[in-house]
């Protein structure tokens, strides 16, 4: 089954330092518009509920017809957002957490300005694997 | 709040209202017809009553006052379900009536932020949506599952000219004609009837209608019939009448034929007809009515025993079942209770309507009749609103109501509409705005575009006002309408719905949801005809570089494709395309410096001041005293703006980048500057410019269009190029100033594919005054430049100088200057910043013929030229000769020398420095020149000296010499000893060293030679030719000789002395020695390529102050019988060095092997450093095998011999003067023997203190083998 997965990184500016298409579905243009709105108008939610729970792990905040969005939000306020029409829970918080450590190398790269995009080539291949492997 | 003044509350009790039936006859129609009305339309205005003041006493005892009232008046031919399209072209009709209006603001700016925030809340939604929702709510009008809107009451009107009206009235309530609902069954046909009859007073008195009326009376019933009297006005178009009508227009009532026959009187009795019928009628028969079925439901359904009686019959009675549950009819006890029920409500005694509607909703469940069902869970959520009762329970009957009828389907979906509007509606009023807005966001899916769009808009008004706001959301549930609006067509729409967003994305670092915005609303701007805003949009995506190609074209498709529609070029502030890189900015103004060429702009201003320095004449001369700080002559010192020349070009280097993958057309890239020709007026307003913030740069500055029109002031070059995908070209534009004044470069324009124009302004360069670190950035960004008049400007190059040369390449090259004004230019001065690479020549050797000219001739005087370069070793400053002057237009030619000193790459700076003629503003400037040498090693040559052991003054040299090009092969041709003091001459075992003529590429020679000092000792061979100081290695005998004394080898030696003896360790080597060879030329039109290699100072392997020798016969013949041998040798001993030295020779008869140091190893060492290092490995190698062979030797004879005189003696020597110690050794038996036991120590006395190197002070060494061969004579 063709399954969408949108993942983005939103730095605490609620810009986005990362983004891919992690789903088997193919891709098509005017989708990569629909999920950028989609989750996008999620950082509303995403906003109320983070000062809400004391736990990383938002789950599904926000839905749009089929497509569900589920948060992650680190101690610096960047959240993890990954828009998905799959519905098991567990690999998505798995695959957050597994995130949340990649990204934290990035974070400690003297030469990484927080907030700024992300471009390892690196930190790309093994986001992708991981969703290959939870989602 | 109250729930009855809320929106809800307002609509539901202006819609959910008795309906009265109307039926007319044609005749009665047509007289309202003259006033340009039906009969609905004129009775409609005074159905709504805003005091009825009505006591109503329904089933309670209590009666309560009813204060508002309204009744709906229908034809009966339109009390039936309305066809699905003819609703929906009506509700159409309404988005595109507002669609019309909406137009004109779609001109001005979108709203921003707070403009949103300030808006009242009712504004936030357009009002026709309100209207819109009605309309919606309206298509359900007339179901079968709901009695609410089935007629409560049945007007029948008839007019007085009808003839015979009684019977009218009996045809107008004809079965035939009546509504299906009252036909089918579905409500009771035994409703009120009213009957009317209409007269005119223009056809006459009153009396016929009051004949009818009585005649009326008596057949139908004394209270149910009136008489009304209309069209009294006897003028066509009363004007009294426009007045008195203006009151109800707001109720809709529009007199389209402009003709009203209605007078004051008129109205009133309408009016009060309409009192009267709603307050003596239609009240009392609904109250009589909610009795007579509540006691009914009473009786057959309350209490326990009517409950079990219930639930058992409907149990029996589960068996016929159709699609959409039972049938109900009216007679049936569920209708009844639905129409009590809805009664109830209708006249406001909602606590009855929603105990019925309970009961009603159980009774539905049981039967599965979910439609009805449905109907009632929304009715009693309604009731439970309206009561501001337990808002749980109304959520729970809305939720119930609107999930129900999704499930049921199509049929059900309509009204899962009107269930949601209503239950957004409530949540709206309790300030649950979120969940409002789900709800709106549930319904818009079940619609078709054009009201899922309208819905969406709402959903998004919702998240506006939702607390905390949802800015997001909104603009996202915005854009959704949008796409529906464009759906369905509704163009305006979709841009107003865009538009409203568009607060929300701007500076978005989303880009995706940028360039959908952005394209859409440009886009559609564009379809509507809207050019110059489609046009500002679409600028926003035009450079998006993240977009795949066939996007990128689609956006420019567009774009162009609009601009081209507005027939005229457009100027655009800040075009994103192509991209110009303003940090790359850089302006390139000549003033006293001038460049050769484009590239040496960009060398460090610190190297060219470090290079001029004493090239140019300080500043600090021009000043006569301390208070004449500033020379009135020069202007351009009082501000720090730059200073061009009229007439010269001014340069501006800028990088520009294309973002997309298609490639772009820019032609016209130009500067748009500024000259004003009053010099104070323009300071003031650079000024002002200055403190101008950033922003309001382009509102302050004139349009572009009237810096075109300086023609005659100044000329801008354009330029045209193509940029290839993704491709980052920098280029040059240049402006030239014809008068003075100052003149500003204000910014960039450029042209787009023949259509746009483009243009940027220069930020101001004191923007940047506040970051004191970056200091760099502020030169380029100095706008402001003072034009002086034409100035003489010397343009020059050096001809032919290579970018790549052999180390060692000795070329003769040409400075060609060309001056292009008109005045002349004198005192020429030149300074080079690498004279080790460049040398200025004679203006001699000009005509000369290189390398021919460096031969060898007979008549060479050569010191005298020596004597001038000598001096330009340390400065490196040349000046030309006086009286040397460039007249305008003329050119000029002065010869170079260059000599690949090193490998490597090296930067050559040449500034040329000029003076005018004529006095100018500027008293002189400079031309500085650039050029980047790549130097390839060629040979390494190295030399290794020592001393030879059998005669003083005399060395052998090694030299060492490696290809080391990859492909070259080079010839020697001579080696040369610089200065008279040393002669070089072959080994005397061969006569000539012709044997090595050429070295192949990565191959290695060494040749061996002698060398003699002969300052020293006066020697014979000096006379003749075999011993001079060059020797020649090429088979071209002596006529190929090159003069190493002359200019410039001889100037280039010593540069190459001076460097190198900064590097070497040793303060003053013994000689230095240039090695010419010449590049083997593949192809011999090449002109010869000469390579010279200079080695200074170059010293002997161990230099001692002492030199000694043995003297003494070599072969004694001596009679060991009589007595033992005795043979007188002499020690040689000579000092070298400048001091007085103390020598003291110790012989010992046999030698202690074991204790003693290698003292060969030591003074190699002590030498170090003087050669090349890659050949000391090898001396110190040779070196030490002969040590270790002399021990070895000395180790195995065991001396034989006595040294008998004496065991030590001391000379003192003077500097440069010999002594000879006799020593005698006693042998005792022939053989031969070698008298190397004795060691030599010496002090130096430095006379003048600390002049003398420490370790050359005091030393020692030991004997050199002298061999005797003893023979036992006869």
């Amino acid at each position: 089954m063709a399954s969408t997965a949108c993942f983005v990184i939103v730095s605490k500016n609620d810009i986005p330092i990362y983004d891919a298409e992690v789903g088997s579905a193919p891709k098509k243009e005017d989708q990569a518009y629909q999920h950028q709105f989609i989750l996008h108008a999620a950082l509303d939610v995403v906003q109320d509920l983070a000062w809400a729970t004391s736990t990383m792990f938002l789950k599904s905040v926000d839905r749009f017809n089929d497509l569900v969005v589920s948060v992650y939000v680190t101690a610096g306020h960047t959240r993890f957002m990954l828009l998905h029409d799959s519905r098991s829970e567990d690999g998505i918080k798995s695959f957050f957490q597994e995130v949340h450590e990649l990204y934290i190398k990035i974070f400690l790269n003297p030469l990484y300005l927080p907030g700024s995009r992300i471009t390892s080539s690196h930190f790309n291949t093994k986001v992708r694997s991981l969703a290959r492997k939870y989602l | 709040m109250d729930p009855l003044r809320s929106y809800l509350g307002r609509l539901l009790l202006e819609d959910v209202t008795p309906v009265v039936m109307v039926l007319t006859t044609p005749l009665a129609e047509a007289a309202c017809r003259k006033s340009g009305l039906s009969f609905v339309d004129m009775l409609s205005p005074f159905s709504l009553f805003k005091k009825i003041d009505v006591p109503v006493r329904t089933a309670s005892d209590q009666p309560y006052r009813l204060q508002q009232f309204k009744i709906r008046m229908v034809y009966a031919s339109d009390v039936r379900k309305q066809d699905r399209e003819v609703a929906d072209a009506r509700i159409k009709l309404v988005v595109s009536e507002a669609n019309e209006k909406a137009l004109p603001d779609l001109l001005s700016d979108p709203p921003q932020l707070k403009d949103v925030l300030n808006k009242p809340e009712a504004e936030l939604c357009p009002l026709w949506i309100k209207k819109f929702n009605r309309e919606l709510i309206r298509t359900l009008s007339f179901s079968d599952h709901e009695t609410f809107d089935h007629p409560v009451a049945c007007l029948l009107v008839v007019s007085s000219k009808d003839k015979e009206p009684i019977s009218k009235f009996a045809d107008l309530f004809n079965a035939n004609q009546l509504p299906p609902l009252l036909n089918e069954g579905i409500m009771d046909p035994q409703i009120l009837k009213h009957y009317l009859v209409l007269h005119e007073q223009q056809d006459g008195p009153q009396e016929i209608a009051v004949n009818i009326l009585a005649e009326m009376r008596t057949t139908l019933g004394l209270n149910d019939c009136k008489l009304l009297s209309i069209n009294s006005s006897t003028q066509a178009d009363g004007s009294d009448a426009d007045n008195s009508w203006s009151t109800y227009k707001a109720h809709g009532l529009h007199n389209h034929e402009g003709t009203c026959f209605l007078n004051m009187d008129d109205l009133n009795e309408i009016k009060d007809f309409m009192q009267d019928f709603a307050s003596n009628h239609i009240i009392p028969y609904m109250e009589q009515k909610i009795r007579v079925l509540n006691q009914q439901v009473a009786t057959t359904r309350k209490g326990f025993r009517n409950q079990i009686k219930n639930l058992w019959w409907r149990k029996r009675d589960d068996v016929p079942e159709a699609a959409n549950g039972p049938m109900y009819t009216f007679t049936s006890i569920e209708s009844q209770i639905r129409v009590l029920s809805d009664y109830a409500f209708m006249l406001r005694d909602y606590e009855l309507a929603l105990s019925n509607y309970r009961l009603l909703s159980t009774d539905y469940k049981l039967d599965k009749a979910w439609k009805r069902f449905a109907g009632v869970q929304e009715m009693s959520g309604l009731c439970y609103f309206m009561l501001d009762q337990s808002r749980k329970d109304a959520e729970y009957c809305m939720e119930n109501a609107f999930t129900t009828y999704l499930r049921i389907g199509s049929s059900g979906q309509r009204n899962a509409t009107r269930c949601g509007l209503w239950w957004a509606e409530m949540l709206k009023t309790r300030g649950q705005h979120r969940e409002a807005s789900t709800v709106y966001f549930r319904i818009s899916n079940e619609e078709p575009s054009l009201h899922s769009a309208v819905l969406l808009e709402q959903a998004a008004c919702c998240y506006l006002l939702s607390s905390p706001r949802m800015l997001r959301k909104y603009g996202f549930h915005l854009i959704l309408a949008g796409n529906s609006y464009y759906l369905s067509d509704q163009k305006q729409h979709a841009v107003r719905a865009y538009r409203n967003a568009l607060f929300v994305y701007k500076q978005n670092p989303w880009s995706y949801i940028n360039n959908h915005v952005h394209f859409n609303v440009g886009r559609w701007y564009g379809v509507l005809g809207i050019f110059d805003v489609a046009i500002k949009h679409l600028l926003e995506v035009i450079a998006c570089s993240h977009q795949s190609l066939t996007t990128q074209s689609m956006f420019l498709n567009d774009f162009f494709h609009f601009v081209q529609s507005t027939g005229e070029k457009f100027d655009v502030y800040k075009l994103q395309l192509p991209v110009f890189n303003m940090s790359s900015l850089r302006v390139v103004n000549e003033d006293h410096r001038t460049y050769a060429s484009n590239t040496d702009v960009d060398v460090n201003e610190s190297i060219w001041q470090e290079l001029e320095e004493e090239l140019i004449p300080s500043s600090s001369v021009v000043r006569t005293n301390w208070l004449d700080t500033q020379p009135k002559s020069s202007p351009f010192r009082n501000n720090k703006a730059c200073v061009c020349v009229a007439g010269e070009a001014v340069k501006l280097n800028v990088e520009l980048k294309n973002p997309l993958q298609i490639s772009v057309n820019v032609s016209g890239i130009s500067l748009i500057c500024q000259l004003s020709t009053n010099l104070n007026a323009s300071g003031a307003e650079t000024g002002a410019l200055t403190t101008a913030p950033e922003e309001d740069i382009a509102n302050t500055k004139p349009s572009i269009s009237t810096f075109e029109s300086d023609g005659n002031n100044f000329t801008v070059s354009k330029l045209d190029i193509v940029l290839g995908g993704g491709e980052t070209k920098r280029i040059q534009l240049e402006v030239t100033p014809k008068v003075i004044g100052i003149l500003k470069l204000v910014g960039i324009r450029w042209t787009l594919s023949d259509s746009v124009v483009g243009y940027q302004y220069f930020e101001v360069a004191t923007q940047k005054k506040n970051k004191k670190g970056k200091r760099g950035a502020r030169r380029s960004l100095n706008t402001n430049l003072i034009v002086i008049k034409g100035l003489p400007k010397l343009t020059g190059y050096i001809e032919c100088l290579p970018t790549k040369a052999f180390t060692g390449d000795l070329q003769l090259l040409t400075l060609n200057l060309r001056n292009q004004s008109e005045h002349a230019v004198k005192n020429i001065k030149m300074k080079i910043s690498h004279p080790r690479f460049v040398i200025p020549g004679d203006s001699s050797d000009l005509d000369l013929e290189f390398p021919q000219c460096l031969r060898k001739h007979v008549q060479s005087d050569s010191n005298t030229v020596s004597e001038g370069t000598k001096e330009n070793v340390k400065g490196s400053l040349f000046a030309f000769p006086q009286g040397i002057k460039i007249q305008g237009g003329a050119t000029f030619s002065w010869p170079i020398w260059f000599h690949a000193a090193t490998p490597g790459n090296f930067s050559l700076y040449l500034s040329l420095y000029y003076e005018m003629e004529s006095t100018t503003d500027i008293p002189y400037r400079t031309l500085r020149m650039h050029y980047n040498v790549e130097v390839l090693p060629s040979l390494d040559v190295s030399f290794a000296i020592s001393m030879c052991s059998s005669r003083l003054q005399e060395y052998i040299v090694r030299m060492d010499v490696i290809n080391k090009t990859p492909s070259d092969s080079f010839a020697l041709n001579q080696l040369s000893c610089v200065g008279t003091k040393w002669a070089v001459s072959t080994l005397p075992s061969r006569d000539s060293i012709s044997f090595v003529e050429t070295i192949p590429a990565n191959q290695a020679v060494s040749c061996f030679f002698k060398i003699k000092d002969l300052s020293t000792s006066s020697c014979i061979e000096a006379a003749d030719g075999s011993c001079g100081s060059d020797i020649v290695l090429s088979a071209g005998g002596s006529t190929d000789v090159f003069d190493v004394s002359r200019t410039p080898i001889t100037d280039f030696h010593y540069q190459e002395r001076y460097q190198q003896g900064k590097l070497a360790k040793v303060p003053r080597g013994l000689l230095d020695f240039i090695l010419i060879s010449k590049a083997v030329a593949v192809n011999s039109s090449k002109p010869e390529q000469l390579l010279s290699h200079h080695t200074c100072h170059c010293s002997a392997l161990s230099q001692n102050p002492v030199w000694w020798l043995m003297e003494g016969p070599r072969t004694i013949t001596h009679d060991f019988s009589k007595s033992c041998c005795e043979a007188n040798i002499q020690l040689v001993i000579h000092n070298s060095s400048e001091h007085n030295t103390t020598v003291r020779v110790v012989t010992s008869d046999c030698m202690a092997e074991k204790t003693k140091t290698a003292p060969s190893h030591e003074s190699a060492t002590g030498q170090g450093g003087w050669y090349d290092v890659s050949l000391e490995n090898d001396i110190k190698a040779i070196a030490s095998t002969k040590g270790a062979h002399s021990q070895k030797q000395s180790s195995e004879s065991i001396s034989p011999f006595v040294w008998c005189s004496l065991s030590s003696a001391q000379v003192d020597l003077k500097p440069d003067s010999s002594a000879k110690i006799p020593l005698k050794v006693c042998i005792f038996a022939p053989g031969t023997y070698d008298f190397s036991t004795y060691e030599l120590h010496w002090k130096v006395h430095s006379s003048e203190s600390g002049h003398v190197d420490e370790n050359v002070t005091s030393g020692g060494g030991q004997g050199y083998p002298f061999y005797v061969n003893v023979l036992q004579g006869a």
